[in-house]
């Protein structure tokens, strides 16, 4: 199609649009199951469900995202999750 | 024994002497790693509990090094790139320190008051979610002394009662204990 041919010029549309940033929470084995729930309720207004399911996918699969945004809001999830003592980083999201 | 109750949107703490003891010890040791020194410190060096504990201490100089893996565990890289992640901690890590070093103060005020009149009690209309994060630090910080895994539980029972870890262990899982008994209540509605 034409569009990527311009696309693929001589432009870096990174360089144009902000591409989202995706927070991480990483397994360790000191979190309590309940805590991290509560925490993702709590911070993300997550219903119990959706809580527990991230949870679980931290516990099983070793990580989770769980809020993309722009890079300062996903700096003020990171340092939130880091209040509540929750591994987390935050990654520019590639994927999309 | 040790529990949080809840009555309305009440919450409290009954503690033996011996367990406030134990907390106040914790948190003032967590608070001097944070570096916050500046209160009556009622552990004794020479109480083999203390002793035990005195692990947690780093020197003065290596507070505020990233290297110490507790105060890592506690106040952690936000990137995985560590000039990104560097930059992130100037201007975070302040804040991040101040919140830690103000709820675990709290907790410390609430437990001083039954370790200074010397009996067990009850820490009345405490904040229930205060609590959880000061515990959950502490947890945090004896997990790394203690390198938790998902087998420590298995390793805790079979430990000896003169082994000297037996009771760092056991404090560690008292902890946890304790949080999913506040979860509970916190749960509750």
């Amino acid at each position: 199609m034409a569009s990527d041919t311009l696309i693929e010029s001589d432009l870096d549309i990174s360089q144009l649009v902000d591409k989202p940033w995706t927070t991480i929470v990483w397994d360790d084995p000191v979190n309590l199951m309940s805590y991290v729930t509560f925490v993702f309720v709590k911070l993300f207004g997550f219903s119990q469900e959706k809580a527990h399911a991230l949870m679980m996918q931290v516990h099983t699969e070793g990580r989770a995202a769980v809020s993309t945004g722009s890079r300062e809001e996903m700096e003020r999830d990171v340092q939130r999750l880091h209040e509540r003592g929750l591994w987390a980083t935050l990654q520019r999201d590639d994927k999309i | 024994m040790s529990a949080f109750s809840r009555n309305g949107g009440i919450y409290a703490l009954a503690l033996s002497l011996d367990e406030a003891h134990i907390l106040i010890n914790l948190v003032e040791q967590l608070l001097e790693l944070l570096g916050e020194g500046d209160f009556n410190h009622h552990y004794d060096d020479s109480d083999p509990f203390a002793q035990l504990m005195s692990q947690l201490k780093a020197a003065p100089e290596e507070v505020t090094a990233p290297e110490d893996p507790v105060l890592l565990r506690l106040l952690p890289n936000a990137y995985a790139d560590p000039e990104a992640a560097a930059d992130f901690r100037r201007y975070t890590e302040p804040t991040l320190r101040g919140k830690k070093k103000r709820i675990l103060a709290e907790v410390r005020s609430g437990l001083e008051v039954l370790v200074d009149e010397d009996h067990a009690g009850i820490i009345e209309d405490l904040n229930p979610e205060n609590w959880l994060l000061a515990i959950n630090d502490l947890r945090l910080a004896l997990s790394v002394r203690l390198e938790i895994t998902p087998e420590s539980f298995d390793l805790f029972e079979t430990l000896t009662e003169e082994d000297p870890q037996k009771s760092l262990y056991a404090v560690y899982f008292w902890l946890g204990w304790m949080q999913e008994n506040l979860l509970t209540l916190l749960a509750g509605g």
